[in-house]
């Protein structure tokens, strides 16, 4: 599994401007609405998901970085969408520290597989503390396109 | 008669004749020859690959041309390699080298043939190495006749003694007539002690050349309490050992009485007592020992000897076996610790040099999410028949731990989505055995229910000894004052976040270190089962007050040695009789 | 590429192949090969980047486990040494030991 498989770059948010941590979900669902990724009408439903997933356990794993993700029928493929925010979200992260980075992960509901193996690639590179740093570093789609590209394509990643 | 000195892992006595064994449960008779007896051995070992060339001449015969021809087309290959004068040559020269007998030579030289097999990326060609054990094996039974040892088979008490124990052999080991072990390799935590202990039959090892010197069939005497082993004792030794012997059973029965009684210290305080277990049946040695749960439950084993993945099923019965035995009464299940073992290594594209510290363990798992949360769901679901914990094994930051919760979470849901009960409470902990996790117990502690200090490893890791490696084995020490320290941080770190702990390292099995960890703050200790009675007549025997003093004084120490000494000390105060 | 050299009294012969069939040097063809081997006088031999084999023994032969795409030095020394460089190399590239040749192959 690569990361240009499943992530949509044009979904991506550079900056998101002194949102929450529940507007910063919506606007990363809206966002995959907006790219065709999923139905305009399910992003609604999808966010509510997401939010209620969210309170019950924090996906921020720490280091500034925080993994949303949730299974629904509306999905047709594993995606995923990136925000980034300067100044910081609280997401009640283990650390206690705000979180810069979000990975938004929606996935079908009938391949598991394939969710995993994003999950796995995922903790894999996000356990880098250069990866972060670059991540942080990215300001548009397309530099973070660059970034998971060659985090893809090469093997001392 | 010859004295050994070994690593004592196992206590007891045990006096009898000993099997040698070795690594494919071939009886190996004595490498070394008399260098007259050359040339006898070189002339079996002509015969032995004559012999089986007829066999198997006979047998491709016989063979018709079912399966496309190819079962007589791999007879037609194995006989080829029986008639190759150059591989004939390479056994008989190392007989006349090495004054080794025809077995030993036929086995070094074809496995190193098979070695060269195996390291070879392509699949195919590695796996001929199959052939080159097969022919091995061929000419190892015209050699031994039919006195190949099948250990599940023993007919008599035999003492095993062997190079090392692998996990294969000694699953196979009928504890009826397994009266003791000895090897020449390994260390307290080697996969030969663990068994030994789990069996309750003496142990020593780290004898570096017992099978060298020991024939098959000697009388042996294995006293796994002082880490001796002696070779053809004289009369007087076997009666001085046999009177020992019975000395040391009536401490057993002694302390067998306090089986029902209580772990309290004389001023009252309660500690409880938990069994290190590998495999269900072990659940209720614990229990006949006076244990009151199961502080680790290591699940390696599940995925060790089989050609396949253990499935959902197997996993759920195996914890469900052992849950059912102690009800009500805790049962901490560790998600499986593999990587830096042949299991994962040889599933590898390239092994990995370092793999103790590589992809192992949880990080394994968080790599591997099918395989984990395949077990995940088997503990999940087991969760209901009893008092279930998840224990995740070395932890070293906060990210894992989120991960691996993170993953506790979407088998939940997935469980919910299916309808299946689980107990959706379930306590989720760590070990700490790493220096980092140690020293950031406190943040880790945010977000585990509980720690468990795995002293073996963190002594391992904070001092960089091989914990299994006899030439170092007298550096591991987990009296060394920088482990001590980190103990203490950890258990004061867990008493602040109000979380609990327990101590599940071979340290909670020793007497020495008993008063230590009381006095450091633990309150629950999970060992071996074989020392639990031992262990509880510590605790019986002491005040919380005598535990601080001792704890006090030996922070302020500076010296592995003069801690370990004044530990000892104490101990044989409280406990004459072990000594 | 062929290269022959008369030196005094032994005709001595050496060339490069290429392992083409798609399991490599396993078993059944290293037979092969040793059968070729054996029906010569010279003698012969197969090297890689680390070893020496002698074409007629099945034990150092299949020790070259010379996976698809390994290029091997044979050389023979002796009585019919260019048959026996021109029957080995037949055996191997041309007959690839009889044996499939890997899915993609492109020649």
């Amino acid at each position: 599994m690569k990361f240009q498989e499943f992530v949509c770059f044009e979904a991506t948010i550079p900056e998101l401007d002194n949102a929450d941590r529940d507007a910063a979900i919506g606007a990363l669902v809206s966002a995959l609405a907006k790219a065709g990724r999923i139905p305009a009408q399910s992003a609604r439903e999808i966010t509510e998901a997401v939010i209620k997933r969210e309170n019950e356990a924090s996906t921020g794993m720490g280091k500034g970085v925080a993994v949303p993700h949730v299974k629904h029928t509306a999905a047709k493929k594993v995606m995923a969408a990136i925000a980034q925010s300067d100044a910081g979200i609280d997401f009640a992260a283990l650390d206690e520290q705000p979180v810069y980075s979000i990975i938004l992960l929606v996935s079908p509901t009938d391949s598991p597989d394939d969710h995993l193996q994003a999950m796995e690639l995922l903790f894999k590179h996000l356990q880098k503390e250069r990866f972060r740093k670059f991540l942080r570093q990215c300001r548009l789609p397309e530099q973070l396109e660059d970034l998971l590209t060659e985090a893809d394509e090469d093997p001392s990643w | 008669m010859e004295i050994k000195k070994g690593i004592a892992v196992s206590p007891g006595i045990s006096i009898g004749a000993c099997l040698i064994i070795d690594s494919e449960d071939y009886r190996i008779p004595h490498r070394q020859i008399n260098p007259s007896q050359r040339l006898t051995e070189v002339q079996r070992v002509r015969n032995a690959f004559r012999d089986a060339a007829q066999e198997l001449t006979e047998l491709e015969q016989a063979q018709d041309q079912t399966g496309g021809g190819r079962i007589k087309d791999i007879f037609a290959v194995h006989l080829r390699f029986l008639r190759d004068r150059s591989l004939r040559r390479k056994v008989t020269d190392m007989v006349h080298a090495d004054s080794v007998t025809a077995e030993y030579a036929v086995s070094t030289v074809l496995r190193e043939i098979a070695s060269r097999f195996t390291n070879v990326r392509d699949t195919y060609i590695s796996e001929r190495a199959a052939d080159i054990y097969d022919i091995e094996r061929r000419l190892l039974r015209q050699l031994l006749g039919h006195k190949r040892e099948d250990l599940g088979h023993l007919k008599e008490e035999v003492i095993i003694v062997a190079r090392e124990l692998s996990p294969t052999q000694t699953a196979g080991f009928n504890k009826a007539f397994v009266k003791g072990l000895a090897s020449d390799v390994g260390g307290r935590t080697s996969h030969a002690a663990i068994v030994a202990r789990s069996l309750g039959i003496p142990a020593v090892v780290a004898l570096e050349d017992l099978t060298e010197i020991v024939r098959g069939g000697d009388t042996v005497i294995i006293d796994g309490n002082r880490g001796i082993v002696i070779v053809n004792p004289d009369e007087d030794t076997i009666s001085e050992y046999e009177r020992y012997s019975r000395d040391f059973l009536a401490l057993e029965h002694k302390l067998d009485a306090i089986r029902e009684k209580p772990a309290v210290t004389r001023d009252g305080v309660r500690i409880a007592l938990l069994g290190n277990i590998e495999f269900p049946d072990e659940a209720r040695v614990v229990l006949e020992k006076g244990g009151e749960g199961i502080g680790l439950y290591r699940t390696e084993f599940l995925y060790l000897n089989r050609p396949t993945e253990p499935t959902e099923q197997e996993h759920y019965e195996a914890y469900a076996e052992t849950i059912r035995v102690f009800k009500e009464r805790p049962v901490v299940i560790r998600t499986v610790d593999l990587g830096a073992d042949k299991y994962t290594q040889s599933r590898r594209w390239a092994p990995e040099p370092n793999p103790f510290l590589g992809l192992r363990s949880i990080r394994y798992c968080l790599q591997n999410l099918t395989m984990f949360k395949r077990q995940l769901r088997a503990i999940l679901r087991a969760s209901v028949l009893g008092q279930v914990k998840i224990m995740f094994p070395l932890v070293t930051n906060v990210q894992e731990l989120m991960q691996a919760k993170m993953i506790v979470h979407d088998v939940m849901e997935d469980l919910d989505e299916e309808s299946l009960r689980y107990n959706r409470n379930i306590d989720v902990g760590i070990m700490i055995e790493t220096p980092s996790a140690a020293l950031t117990a406190s943040t880790l502690a945010r977000d585990a229910d509980f720690f468990s200090i795995g002293t073996n490893d963190l002594t391992q890791y904070t001092l960089a000894v091989d914990r299994g490696n006899e030439l170092v084995s007298t550096l591991y020490s987990a009296a060394d004052p920088a482990v001590l320290r980190l103990i203490r941080m950890v258990m004061q770190d867990a008493h602040k976040a109000q979380i609990d702990l327990s101590v599940c390292g071979e340290t909670a099995s020793e007497p020495e270190y008993i008063m230590l960890l009381l006095g450091m703050g633990a309150r629950t200790l999970s060992l071996t089962p074989p020392m639990i009675p031992e262990i509880k007549q510590v605790i019986r025997s002491v005040t919380l007050e005598e535990c601080h003093k001792l704890t006090r004084k030996v922070l302020g120490m500076n010296s592995e040695r003069q801690i370990s000494a004044y530990l000892r000390n104490a101990a044989r105060k409280v406990l004459p009789e072990a000594y | 590429m062929l290269t022959g050299e008369e030196t005094l009294e032994e005709l001595v012969c050496e060339t490069t192949v290429e392992i083409k069939n798609a399991e490599g040097l396993h078993m059944r063809p290293a037979m092969k090969f040793v059968d070729v081997a054996s029906q010569f006088a010279c003698d012969i031999t197969v090297s890689n980047d680390e070893m020496k084999a002698d074409a007629k023994s099945i034990m150092e032969m299949s020790m070259l486990a010379a996976t698809y795409g390994t290029r091997l030095q044979i050389k023979a020394e002796g009585a019919q040494a260019e048959e026996a460089i021109s029957a080995l190399t037949d055996l191997v590239e041309v007959r690839m030991f009889d044996e499939p040749p890997p899915e993609n192959a492109s020649g």
